[in-house]
């Protein structure tokens, strides 16, 4: 029996959009354990989603219908961005190869911009600080992003996820060149600061003038603010998904449509998410926040990063 | 038009070749001394282990003998001397440079892409190591040059003279690691000599200004 190209089309924006809090419940669990603290079940984003969805939401004063709509724009670019990207089968599916990588990050961008846009139509100081900030420090992450994919681009001639994620599974050549290594690398660090992790900002949800992402949700309450809260563990997910299954470790992937294979690729991409969160976990134990001036040096450095892997390229010893 | 991959000895030396290169852009922005020279400490252990990995793939067991030389006095000795000398002087953090850390950031990319390219463009080969750690190689000396010009304490500018004496040791990995092992061994008590003068260089800059910083030489004194 073979699964239809769109049924596992389905699964792979379903794995996202259901395994997306218990990833992020999972990362707080293993941080507390290495503080010494029981920390919250793993499931408990998941309860704090469903009250989220029972309690009434309010907008501020002044608000239009751009405040109200936000939230939304941002969970539909987030569950647009699953078609894209090899999250279960090493083939294209269908709609798969409507856009490439930088597809997919143009539609990471829109939804962060309607939410920033949101963040300014409160005028709450907080919120219009955190988008601003994240705007800010947005204008030097979008060139990383760019690079990485100016690399994948000059490695495999296209720039499509599943193109460069069959270059490294041909060998263990591709896996320690060195482009792909600093490419990985920088994606790493976008990664940290795209999901508000420790060198960039503390992720435990207390209030403080250094938030940058979790302050520009701050008017929004109810259903609305539980799409948001959601809305960001699925773009967690999805960057999990394009440092996994496209740069790090694109194995285990399903090679057929058939339904064992489909499911071992859903477990396979569990463990391997549950791994990248140990690591982050790690991280986010053993290091101090940053100042917020010194982000941009986090940034820079990633940018240095990507700019040596193209250099080293062009070289001819990438 | 795709990219094949190099031999995976080829793109492991250029990993470390690359991580050495790194390891000089975070001398430039080091804040702390002791994190510079730790810096310098942890470049030089990947010089050892580059070499150690080369002598191994290539069997050139002259090498080895490099390998360990170098990660003695580089990795333990050099670094011992500095932090003592940096433990009398009750100074921790240098002096804020000639320019901002981004812009150096930003010069020294540049002098990078620089290095790279010009080097790039004389398509040397090489029998032990692959040609672009060459090009690395010339981008650590220029990036050290930039550390030497734009710091104003006396510890960065010897960590960048001792940082440059690495990336020539890399790039004589690359060009002459058939060289007469008695040759490199000559370069690296350069480097003891060196140490001994930028100590004493130390002592007495410290001795009478009471600071490691460089700004007040500007001065004639009588």
């Amino acid at each position: 029996m073979v699964l239809a190209g769109p049924a596992i089309q389905v699964c792979q924006v379903g794995t996202v959009l259901v395994a997306g809090p218990g990833v992020s419940g999972f990362i707080a669990r293993v941080e507390a354990r290495m503080q010494g603290r029981r920390g919250p079940r793993v499931l408990q984003p998941y309860y704090d989603l469903a009250k989220l969805f029972r309690k009434e939401s309010l907008a501020p004063d002044g608000a239009s219908w751009v405040f109200l709509v936000a939230p939304f724009v941002a969970f539909a670019c987030y569950l647009t961005i699953p078609l894209l990207i090899p999250v279960l089968t090493t083939f294209g599916l269908p709609l798969g190869y409507m856009g490439d990588i930088l597809g997919g990050g143009f539609l990471l961008a829109l939804a962060s911009f309607a939410i920033a846009l949101a963040a300014a139509e409160t005028g709450s100081p907080y919120a219009q600080l955190g988008s601003s900030r994240s705007k800010t420090f947005g204008a030097i992450t979008e060139p990383v992003v760019l690079f990485v994919v100016f690399t994948v681009a000059l490695i495999t001639g296209t720039d499509l996820p599943y193109a460069l994620a069959a270059t490294v599974r041909s060998g263990a050549g591709q896996l320690v060149r060195p482009a792909h290594v600093l490419a990985a690398a920088a994606l790493l660090m976008v990664i940290l600061y795209e999901t508000g992790r420790i060198p960039v900002e503390t992720h435990t949800g207390t209030n403080e003038f250094g938030m940058i992402e979790e302050a520009r949700a701050f008017e929004h309450s109810g259903p609305y603010f539980a799409m948001i809260r959601w809305g960001s563990s699925m773009k967690q997910m999805i960057l999990f998904v394009i440092l996994i299954n496209v740069f790090v470790a694109p194995w285990g992937l399903a090679s057929t449509g058939s339904p064992t294979a489909v499911g071992l690729a859903i477990l396979a991409f569990l463990a391997k998410a549950a791994g990248i969160g140990i690591i982050i976990a790690i991280i986010d134990d053993s290091f101090a926040k940053l100042r917020l001036f010194k982000i941009s040096e986090f940034v820079a450095a990633a940018f240095l990063l990507a700019v040596l892997g193209v250099f080293t390229l062009y070289l001819g010893g990438g | 038009m795709m990219t094949p991959a190099p031999p995976v000895f080829a793109s492991v030396a250029n990993v470390i070749a690359v991580f050495v290169l790194l390891a000089e852009f975070g001398m430039l922005r080091a804040a702390m001394l002791r994190a510079q020279i730790r810096l310098y400490a942890f470049q030089s252990l990947l010089l050892s282990v580059l070499a150690a990995v080369a002598a191994y793939e290539r069997h050139v067991p002259e090498l080895y003998a490099l390998a360990v030389l170098s990660f003695a006095l580089k990795v333990v000795i050099v670094p011992t001397v500095v932090q003592r000398l940096l433990r009398n002087t009750n100074t921790e953090i240098a002096g804020s440079g000639a320019l901002g850390v981004a812009s150096e950031t930003l010069l020294a990319l540049g002098v990078t892409a620089f290095g790279f390219f010009s080097v790039g463009a004389l398509h040397i080969q090489s029998r032990i190591l692959p040609s672009a750690a060459l090009s690395l190689s010339v981008a650590v000396v220029l990036v050290s040059f930039v550390l030497m010009i734009v710091r104003r304490d006396v510890v960065s500018q010897a960590i960048g003279f001792f940082s440059l004496e690495n990336g020539v040791s890399l790039a004589s990995l690359v060009v002459a690691s058939s060289l007469p092992l008695i040759l490199e061994v000559a370069f690296l008590f350069d480097l003891l000599v060196a140490v001994v003068v930028f100590g004493v260089l130390m002592r007495v800059h410290h001795g009478r200004s009471r600071s490691l910083s460089t700004t007040q030489l500007t001065k004639l004194r009588g």
